[in-house]
């Protein structure tokens, strides 16, 4: 059991499933409690607009979701303050485009594409060195962001006419958790695959929520809750050599459910 | 005579090809009690998000103490109409009022400093919801977070308070105890009173105002049929069901 700790990739992959989880812990608090949670879904199949071009250029795809996301989250955030679409419609439009972008993209690309199962649906053991540097600096700038910015976060996610009014710049403020929600998605598609990452993203925080009474316990909690149930989907799934991305939702759905029930029953009481 | 706290001047609002305020002015004054009342869909929200500077007028300027400059919206204290808000947000009801120091702190990264935190208890003091500061808004009955709304809105020190509805959500004692409250406040602020309820316009109004695309008023604290007529485009039955009412001129109450 434990000489599996000896081989690098079941190191790495333990560390990007850490590292991982400390982001969907953080920003998936912000997405649950401002209820964000089909923009973010949009965001994240987006990305697979990214991946195909990532292929077509010959660069990391993942850099080019991280450009790709970046770039739509700040397009659907102007669209949303200037349009005055329905703000579902929308989502729906960028959901679709992405990934339609993204499959053009990969059949103009010669020759075989060959990892992009792993990026649909995840595949954590194949996590490269470079990928955990890249998500490393990600977490880095996703921590540094929110402690400065975290009242003015907590004030817009909150009630944002009332953070207009005290002169707060709700626009830019807005903006900005998009692009972290942005961030927080190519992280996790390393992890649990573009078409699962809404899962891990807001599943952890809403467990979270049950429990806490402040955004910052909240964060933390979450943080914890997603370091749990990454590396005991990682195990489960190396034990039954079963997809891991698969493994790591199934369990933090199953969690979940569970915490829902026992609410449930406290309630009833 | 003192200088207006607010100055509305010409205000016309069109919002998805209708008109909804038509030429509005107003003027409340450092020790105005101002009620503003209509109908639903009158466009009295409207005119309070011009003012709060959410909503740019199509034409027509907003003055607060003079000034139509975007940082004035500090000395406004808003209590937005009930519910507009997530209640199931993880907060404490001191943090929530504490938020409404935010708007005033320069440094960066914004921090509360010791001050923010003492008028943040004098607030929860003056609203008497001192002992559930730990709660989480949730928790708290609906006249309860009334106050700690009102709460977050009086932490900043504003010179006008402003409120959209207040009583909606709010039963018939806790609506007295509540402008047992607001009167409390009075000398403090200016208070603006926004409520298509003309039931429930406290006694200690110094102007009223009805509004329905236009604004309706003497500059007095009386309503007359007159303006009734024109808001509402109908007679309406002064009745008052038992409330005291001092508003309305002496002839209707024979």
């Amino acid at each position: 059991m434990i000489e599996v700790l000896g081989y690098e990739f079941f190191r790495n992959a333990l560390t990007a499933g850490v590292l991982a989880s400390i982001a969907c812990g953080i920003i998936g608090t912000y997405v649950v409690v401002r209820r964000m949670v089909s923009v973010s879904g949009g965001i994240s199949h987006a990305a697979f607009g990214g991946i195909g071009l990532g292929y077509f250029l010959g660069i990391d795809p993942l850099l080019g979701a991280t450009g790709f996301t970046v770039a739509t989250a700040l397009g659907v955030g102007a669209l949303e303050l200037r349009a005055r679409q329905q703000m579902d419609t929308l989502i729906g439009a960028v959901w679709a485009a992405g990934m339609a972008i993204g499959i053009l993209f990969v059949y103009l690309t010669p020759g075989f594409a060959p990892d992009l199962f792993s990026y649909l649906f995840g595949n954590i053991l194949l996590v490269p060195r470079g990928d955990i540097l890249l998500m490393m600096v990600l977490v880095a700038i996703i921590i540094a962001v929110v402690a400065y910015f975290y009242q003015e976060l907590q004030a817009v996610t909150f009630d944002p006419d009332y953070a207009r009014v005290m002169n707060l710049p709700v626009e830019r403020l807005s903006l900005l958790l998009l692009v972290l929600i942005a961030l927080t998605v190519v992280m996790l598609i390393r992890v649990v695959g573009i078409i699962l990452v809404i899962a891990l993203l807001t599943l952890p925080a809403a467990i979270s929520r049950l429990y806490t009474t402040r955004i910052r316990s909240m964060m933390l909690l979450a943080v914890a809750l997603g370091i749990i149930f990454t590396v005991a989907g990682i195990w489960l799934s190396y034990l039954a050599n079963v997809p891991s991305g698969a493994t790591i939702i199934l369990v933090s759905t199953l969690s979940y459910a569970g915490a829902l029930g026992v609410e449930r029953l406290r309630q009833g009481e | 005579m003192t200088a207006p706290v607010i100055e509305v001047e010409d205000v016309w609002v069109r919002l998805r090809g209708h008109t909804v305020l038509e030429g509005v002015s107003l003027a409340v004054y450092p020790d105005d009690f101002y009620a503003i009342i209509g109908p639903n869909g009158g466009g009295k929200t409207t005119l309070l998000k011009v003012i709060l500077g959410l909503l740019a007028p199509s034409r027509g300027v907003v003055r607060i103490l003079g000034s139509r400059e975007a940082r004035m919206r500090n000395d406004l204290g808003y209590v937005p109409q009930f519910r507009t808000f997530d209640f199931e947000y993880p907060v404490t009801v001191r943090e929530m009022v504490l938020s409404g120091c935010l708007g005033r702190i320069t440094r960066r990264p914004r921090r509360y400093g010791e001050e923010d935190h003492a008028r943040t208890e004098e607030a929860l003091e003056t609203m008497r919801i001192a002992d559930l500061a730990d709660r989480q808004i949730k928790d708290l009955s609906g006249g309860e977070q009334q106050r700690a709304i009102i709460a977050r809105a009086l932490v900043g020190g504003p010179k006008v308070l402003l409120l959209d509805e207040p009583t909606v959500y709010v039963d018939a004692p806790m609506t007295a105890q509540f402008y047992g409250i607001l009167d409390g406040l009075r000398g403090r602020m200016a208070i603006v009173l926004v409520t298509h309820d003309i039931g429930v316009i406290p006694k200690h109004v110094t102007r009223v105002a009805c509004l329905n695309r236009r604004l309706y008023t003497h500059g007095t604290n009386e309503i007359t049929p007159d303006m009734l007529e024109a808001a509402y485009h109908c007679p309406v039955d002064l009745i008052a069901h038992g409330v005291p009412h001092r508003v309305f001129s002496e002839h209707l109450e024979e």
